[in-house]
């Protein structure tokens, strides 16, 4: 499954969620600095939240 | 003086007849009110999620909440799914608290997420039975006492509820939970059912354990919704979304906010609709009888924490982990590797946290060694990948890194003096040398086969891989041959030693490091 994160482009496994693909993008550190997730429609999501086949979330 | 005669007597039967049609209006015209939440995946006592100082949520506050805006209006109250798995205070009973409290708390319905099938059908069979309210799952066909829909009537208004549960369920839990299980298309099954509902209720209610853009999706191709109540995402959908002819809702996660969707019905239509979502801290109200169920069972979880299972014959170290091999490292690395049937397994030295004292092992013990909810995957890896993760591993040794593997079913050479990057000398598979192009399973944790540590190797090959399915029950993918998200890797570690009562691993010269 690819996603993007920020725009950057990766590859999940299936069944993998948002904590994945934040840390394959290398960002889930930032997390940590009270950054949020959001999806391509504003809507804040949670590190376990499932994700689709070209979903956009962005941590900002 | 004529004309205000004849005016006088037409303007009364006006206004009689604006007062009948309004009152007629009222009388055709219900509300109710939808209180939801989804993922809450056992997070019963408040906490702080990652990256906040604030703790959130905390099931006795949420069913306070719950409690007096059900008293406001008729209501329905419903769970997305995912509501027995995830944090100790589930895990630990199965899910069986999940459903004491939610009883208490009177839940109209619930849905079952992927999550609801992690241990296995049986379990989940004791849990529906358990509950005083319908679970629901239209497009699983095979587990008994799961409805496809239910009909309620709230205050005169008849409501339709049918569940779906995410088609992914099969690739998304071990397949062996959802062995004989058929998993049919949400949409479809949607569709099927809102068609033969559409004539026998005023309104619709999908509760979706899918993903809010599968919502979203299904909300454009499905006619005949009125509301999708969803999960599965984690989605905080502050206001409904209003997408074709449907409401699209979803709250969050771990209970940190409770779902309010406030409609108006009339003519079998929503004529008005407005939502919100409530946010639950651990402060005000508190539910007396959830807060004892709370409790009660976090008690337990500290009991079950003290309990020995069994006993260490040697010092477990867990703390050279990021330089060298370990006993430690050994054992659980074995463990994986059995668990999943798989040639090798590698993990980094960061995923083991501490050591555990020669002595008896308490389950508190096993889970600050693995600490985190990480779950084991095996992923098929070329022998010239194998080497190039090893490469990765042992490539800032000199800084002890959590990067440093630990292994299992190889054995490796490596000189620390040497360039990155071709530090890994001879590498033994089964006593055998490993050859570059055949492909090897390898054991692995969820963290590194996502990209974690700079481990790059497991998701390559994840890229490579052509599409998933279940095919005989068992999941069959190219390169990713195993993976049970619903099994911690630290609850997996503990039912070893529970099973195995003693434990004595070596360090048997897995890794070898050349002295020049």
């Amino acid at each position: 499954m690819k996603v993007f994160v920020n725009d950057q482009e990766v590859t999940l496994g299936p069944g993998m969620t948002v904590k994945h693909a934040l840390t394959a993008a290398g960002l889930v550190n930032e997390v940590e600095k009270e950054k949020k997730i959001y999806d391509e429609m504003g809507n804040e999501i949670g590190l376990g939240g499932a994700l689709t086949e070209g979903a956009r979330i962005y941590v900002k | 003086m004529f004309q205000t005669k004849k005016i006088k007597p037409f303007l009364i039967v006006c206004l009689l007849l604006l007062v009948t049609s309004n009152f007629l209006s009222c009388v055709a015209q219900r509300e109710i009110r939808i209180l939801h939440m989804n993922d809450f995946h056992g997070f019963a006592v408040p906490y702080k999620p990652y990256g906040s100082d604030e703790s959130q949520g905390g099931l006795a506050y949420l069913a306070a909440s719950a409690e007096e805006l059900r008293a406001e209006k008729p209501t329905l109250f419903l769970a997305a799914g995912d509501m027995i798995q995830g944090n100790n205070w589930a895990n630990l009973f199965e899910g069986k608290s999940s459903i004491e409290a939610m009883n208490v708390m009177n839940f109209d319905a619930m849905v079952v997420g992927n999550h609801e099938f992690d241990f296995g059908q049986e379990v989940l069979k004791e849990r529906i039975g358990e509950a005083n309210f319908p679970v629901l799952g239209a497009n699983v066909i095979g587990l008994s006492g799961l409805k496809p829909y239910i009909m309620k009537n709230v205050d005169g208004l008849s409501v339709a509820l049918i569940g779906v549960v995410t088609d992914d369920t099969p690739v998304t839990t071990h397949p062996k939970n959802v062995t004989g299980l058929k998993f049919l298309s949400s949409e479809e099954t949607i569709r099927k059912y809102a068609q033969e509902l559409r004539g026998k209720s005023d309104i619709i209610v999908v509760l979706s354990h899918s993903g809010f853009n599968t919502d979203a999706d299904l909300a454009k191709k499905v006619d005949g919704v009125d509301v999708i109540v969803g999960g599965h995402s984690h989605t905080k959908v502050a206001k409904p979304a209003r997408i074709n002819k449907s409401l699209v809702v979803q709250a969050f996660e771990h209970g940190k906010v409770l779902g309010v969707l406030d409609l108006t019905i009339k003519n079998g239509k929503v004529v008005r609709a407005s939502g919100r979502l409530e946010p639950i801290k651990p402060t005000g109200k508190e539910n007396k009888a959830v807060g004892a169920i709370v409790a009660k069972y976090q008690k337990r979880v500290d009991i079950v924490m003290n309990e020995t299972i069994g006993e260490a014959l040697v010092d477990l170290d867990g703390v050279n982990v990021r330089l060298q091999e370990t006993n430690l490292g050994n054992l659980i690395t074995d463990i994986m590797r059995k668990t999943a049937g798989a040639d090798v397994a590698i993990i980094n030295g960061g995923t083991i946290r501490t050591s555990i004292k020669q002595g008896p092992i308490k389950v508190s013990d096993v889970y600050a060694v693995v600490p985190f909810d990480n779950y084991i995957v095996s992923i098929k890896l070329t022998g010239k990948q194998i080497r190039d993760t090893l490469e990765h591993g042992v490539s800032a040794v000199e800084d002890e890194e959590g990067r440093f593997p630990q292994v299992s079913g190889l054995i490796f050479t490596y000189d620390r003096n040497g360039q990155r990057g071709s530090r890994v000398k001879e590498i033994f598979i089964n006593g055998n040398a490993l050859e570059s192009e055949k492909e090897y399973a390898v054991a692995t944790n969820d963290f590194l086969a996502a990209g974690g540590d700079g481990y790059k190797s497991f998701g390559d090959s994840v890229k490579s891989s052509r599409d998933y399915a279940v095919i005989g029950g068992a999941m069959k993918g190219e390169k990713l041959v195993y993976g049970d998200s619903g099994r911690w890797l630290r609850d997996v570690v503990a039912d070893y030693i529970k099973t195995e009562k003693t434990v004595s691993p070596k360090v048997e010269g897995r890794i070898k490091e050349l002295r020049r």
